[in-house]
């Protein structure tokens, strides 16, 4: 499923220097489980330093310097290149100036990091929940902006320091420079030193780039991407979103907490487009409604001018969407870009293999080779592509997945990633979280290939936990295949719906059935039980 | 109210969508609904007006029950919103601010030449304002625009101008301009008022081009909004003179106890009675040297009063009495009621037979409801019992002052404090001599109590005082 527009991250917790168990359950039954823990074995005792030297010798698989060169440090690149050598694969990765990618230095991470900060400044201020548990705070609440763009950074930089030693510590071999194809089978070229590396298997995991629409001015000091808001330079007064998707979303909550006003630009007709659209009804009502935010759907940021904070607002012309004719201009103090997410597949030597991009994205199979092109592509033998450069689902895990994936390919065993088995989560306050996909899309599939879709919900409202809290607001939905009783999706928006997503997209990936799961015990009292009201409620039993 | 699930029997409106005569049209959300299970967006069935609104937001309705009328047709709104008027008893929702008391004006007359910053668009509507507010404008220099009307439909007053010029609104710690900085003005059909901004000014019906911006680049914030319709009050500056720590005034309303409402309702039954007052001056210095001759014996000033008052009620007894309809209601007993101020409120209680009873019995019995009072625990009989009061502020330093004549009663004699004065006296050396004085006022229902009447009475009363033997019968 390739999303293309703007998606949310996910924080990569990069293990340490001790062993790492990297267990991965196949999807296909003739294929045979993959390898699992490290043993001491593969550790080298060395020094780690930041950048190693490069082994020729000993260890080299013969006519080859690497069983695996991977291009790209990301949780993509990263993630392969664990499993690489948990197959014992001789294996470098390129990281081209950007050990931890964009997860780690400008998205999960950071944005997890600025989203508890300010989470924790909107419970504070929220006088009337505390009132309700019998809390009052005296006095104002308040926040240093640079302690909390500290927090994001210093975060950042740990989570980097950790992956990169997780690397070395397993024997990688981390160069530093830009890895690219030299169009010879078989070759990477370190762009920094220009010198040529061999490797059986090439993956390309050069993730992705904010993308930028025409007419949008960025300087990343008043007119910024994720990149530049990351770094909270300034908390403005009043912020213009351009795109309501994940990744807008997330800043729209930040920025709100912090005490800056919101409107969203958006150029389709809804809100939150991608989002099944219950979920997105009950959103825009909890998140968007009863905060200082606004919006404006059917809109395209048509040119968007810097300012310069104290003298000039950032001035945005919005035109409609279908007439192109001018409908407002704002003048607002700060406009953040967050219309998606394109990949970062130039130069580097892809057409030089006769590989050819759609709007940059690399087509695969399911197996995460490279084809020639989108339509009736060919096999590239030896080079594999992950991650957001091949746009089947820009998400850090899902870049994992692929990942682990192609170097089971590569060893030997056949896989293929089951894409409508990975979950997705927005952490704005209150989370949303979603396996599959969205009830209307689900109503589609059930039409097209004859099956009956069953739905079943379960509320925040009836929950014990939830409302000892105080959060009672939000639903789980369970959609599912009444013939096989096969979970299909399932939606939730409310308190931890990122955690709680969890035994839902397990349940997709193993094929468990609603009856298997209206019998398993969950844990009172928790979140849980509102997933075991849905499963429950979906084969008529009825839940405390 | 619809029914949102089998269970549902009632639903709590959490919010309306749409505001009294939008538009609406079917299938669009117009009002969010709590249920047993979930809040849920209710959509209209059918396009038109959203004439009135029934149930508010935050009430609940039962499943079934009509929560708004919607109207086909734009003119029957308002034979709608009368109807709904009726159905809920109250008159409809008014339409906040513009009628708001003491709406503090923005700061209009700001020295900033760019006051009218939301430039073109001032020129709108047309300004509603009286001859006299127009007048006092024009002498002041003021533009009528920029201020907030708080007569009756939004009309500018001459209040409201007075308070914009006088610069009532201080200004705010946020505000953007050392005069010095450029101020930006917005580019034409620009808006410069934040989401939250605009909205409250929607609801309130406020025109945005009359406020004056606080925000960043001029533009109108919600705290601006807040301001004019007087939902927000200016920051007072707390910092005293001297850095001395900022006077803790209790504010707002604090309901009465049982004894502050018992005594106001006694107060307000008091108000038909037609009353006189009576002063006069009594020379103390006998009552106060044969008052040191009984204190060690513990007789307090109160007991020597109240029995002085009560022999001379003895010779004339009307002051005793009470008004009843058609006639004088006398009472053989002269119960002297003194007034005692205790921890929350004032109670009343009664040395009865005060004219019967000697000095120091009367002395013991007022130690003993003075300790009752201030415990609380006298009972209805000691302090309901009066014919007459006394109420003594003289320890305070009163010179005068006149007592309210409690319903029931014929009298209430107020006492001020003792005062020494140099009077001319024809046999004392140097042909004056020193006196302490005291100023008593008597205040009597006019009904059955005549002028001569309190008059002599007050009389009597000095004699007994100046010759105070008589007390110690």
């Amino acid at each position: 499923m390739k999303i293309t527009s703007a998606l949310s991250y996910f924080l990569f917790a990069a293990a340490t220097s001790s062993s790492v168990a990297l267990t991965f359950t196949p999807t296909s039954s003739k294929l045979s489980p993959s390898s699992t823990a490290f043993s001491t074995t593969f550790r080298r005792q060395y020094a780690p330093s930041k950048t190693t030297m490069l082994r020729m010798s000993d260890d080299s698989t013969g006519e080859y310097d690497f069983d695996v060169i991977i291009i790209g440090c990301g949780v993509g690149g990263h993630g392969a290149a664990l499993h690489s050598r948990a197959q014992s694969l001789k294996t470098a990765v390129f990281a081209g100036g950007d050990v931890g990618g964009t997860c780690v230095n400008r998205g999960c991470v950071p944005s997890k990091a600025l989203l508890a900060a300010s989470g924790r400044v909107r419970d504070m201020k929220d006088a009337a929940h505390l009132s309700d548990l019998g809390i009052a705070v005296e006095g104002d609440v308040t926040y240093d902006r640079e302690g909390i763009a500290a927090h994001a950074k210093n975060l950042a930089n740990r989570v980097k320091g950790n992956l990169e030693n997780s690397l070395i510590a397993l024997g990688v071999d981390v160069v530093e420079g830009r890895g690219v194809l030299t169009g010879n089978a078989n070759e990477v070229k370190d762009e920094a030193t220009g010198k040529v590396y061999t490797a059986k298997d090439i993956i390309l995991a050069p993730g992705s780039i904010p993308f930028v629409p025409p007419g949008i001015t960025v300087d990343e000091k008043t007119v910024f991407t994720s990149d530049g808001a990351l770094e909270l330079p300034y908390v403005p007064e009043w912020v213009a979103i351009i795109g309501s998707g994940y990744i807008g979303l997330e800043f729209s909550d930040v920025y709100t907490a912090l005490g800056s006003e919101v409107t969203f630009i958006e150029a389709l007709p809804m809100l939150m487009p991608t989002f099944d659209r219950e979920i997105a009804k009950m959103a825009e009502r909890m998140l968007i409604r009863d905060r200082p935010i606004d919006y404006r759907t059917n809109v395209f940021a048509s040119e968007v001018t810097p300012g310069i904070p104290g003298e000039k607002p950032v001035t945005i012309k919005m035109i409609d969407a279908n007439t192109k004719e001018h409908v407002e201009t704002l003048e607002v103090d700060a406009a953040m870009v967050a219309t998606g997410r394109v990949p970062n597949t130039a130069n580097m030597g892809l057409e030089s293999m006769g590989i050819e991009t759609q709007r940059g994205f690399v087509a695969v199979n399911e197996k995460m080779q490279v084809l020639t092109k989108h339509e009736d592509g060919e096999v590239v033998p030896g080079v594999w592509c992950i991650g957001d450069a091949n746009g089947k689902m820009m998400l850090a895990h899902a870049a994992s997945a692929q990942g682990i994936s192609a170097i089971e390919n590569i060893a030997g065993r056949e896989h293929a990633v089951d894409h409508d088995a990975i979950p997705a989560a927005c952490f704005t306050h209150p989370e949303i979280a979603m396996v599959g996909p969205t009830e209307e899309q689900c109503i589609e599939r059930a039409e097209k290939e004859g099956w009956t879709l069953g739905k079943s919900q379960g509320n925040f409202r009836a929950n014990s936990k939830a409302l000892a809290e105080g959060e009672g607001n939000g639903i789980a939905k369970v959609l599912f295949n009444k013939d096989t009783g096969k979970v299909v999706a399932v939606h939730i928006i409310g308190i931890h719906a990122a955690d709680l997503i969890q035994e839902c997209s397990n349940a997709v990936a193993a094929g468990t059935t609603v009856q298997e799961l209206s019998m398993m015990v969950h844990t009172h009292p928790t979140l849980c039980e509102v997933l075991d009201e849905a499963f429950k409620g979906a084969v008529g039993m009825s839940s405390h | 109210m619809p029914a949102l699930s089998s269970t549902m029997k009632e639903g709590k409106v959490v919010s309306w969508l749409k505001a009294e005569g939008d538009p609406i049209s079917a299938g669009e959300a117009i009002m969010v609904v709590e249920s047993d299970k979930a809040d849920m967006d209710v959509e209209a069935f059918e396009d038109g007006f959203l004439a009135a609104i029934i149930t508010g937001e935050g009430d609940s309705g039962a499943v079934g029950a009509p929560v708004a009328l919607i109207a086909a047709e734009e003119g029957d709104i308002p034979a709608l919103q009368a109807y709904a008027a009726t159905l809920s008893g109250a008159p409809a929702p008014a339409a906040a601010a513009p009628a708001a008391p003491a709406a503090v004006a923005p700061k209009a007359a700001a020295p900033k030449a760019a006051a009218a910053a939301p430039a073109g668009a001032a020129a709108g509507g047309r300004v509603v304002a009286s001859p006299l507010a127009k007048k006092k404008a024009a002498e002041l220099g003021l533009d009528l625009s920029t201020v907030v009307g708080t007569g009756p439909g939004g009309r500018i007053t001459a209040s409201d101008v007075e308070n914009a010029s006088s610069g009532a609104a201080p200004k705010k710690a946020a505000a953007p301009a050392a005069p010095a900085k450029p101020v930006h003005i917005p580019a034409p059909g620009v808006i410069a008022a934040t989401p939250t901004a605009r909205a409250l000014a929607k609801k309130a019906k406020i025109d945005l081009s009359t406020i004056q911006g606080t925000g960043e680049f001029g533009r109108v914030t919600a705290d601006d909004i807040k301001m004019a319709t007087g939902e927000k009050k200016p920051e007072r500056k707390k910092a005293a003179a001297g850095g001395a720590a900022p006077v803790e005034l209790p504010d707002g309303f604090v309901a009465f106890t049982t004894m502050q409402r018992a005594v106001s309702n006694n107060m307000e039954k008091t108000l038909t009675t037609p009353i006189f007052r009576v002063s006069r001056e009594i020379e103390m210095d006998a009552f106060n040297a044969l008052y040191q001759s009984v204190k060690p014996k513990g007789v307090t000033v109160s007991a020597l009063l109240a029995k002085a008052v009560a022999l001379a009620i003895e010779k004339f007894p009307i002051i005793n009495s009470s008004y009843e309809n058609g006639g004088t209601n006398f009472k053989a007993d002269i119960n002297i009621a003194m007034a005692v101020a205790i921890d929350g409120g004032l109670i009343t209680p009664t040395l009865k037979y005060a004219n019967e009873r000697n000095i120091m019995e009367l002395g013991e019995n007022w130690k003993e409801l003075v300790g009752k009072a201030k415990a609380g625990t006298l009972s209805p009989d000691e302090y309901t019992s009066g014919t007459f009061t006394i109420s003594n502020l003289g320890m305070f330093g009163v010179s005068q002052f006149d007592a309210i004549l409690p319903s029931g009663q014929g009298g209430i004699l107020a006492i001020g404090g003792t005062q020494e004065y140099i009077v001319p006296d024809k046999q004392a050396v140097l042909g004056m001599k020193k006196v302490s004085k005291m100023t008593v006022t008597l205040t009597c229902d006019h009904r059955q109590i005549y002028g001569a009447d309190g008059a002599l009475f007050l009389k009597e009363l000095s004699n007994v005082m100046t010759s105070p033997q008589v007390l110690m019968k």
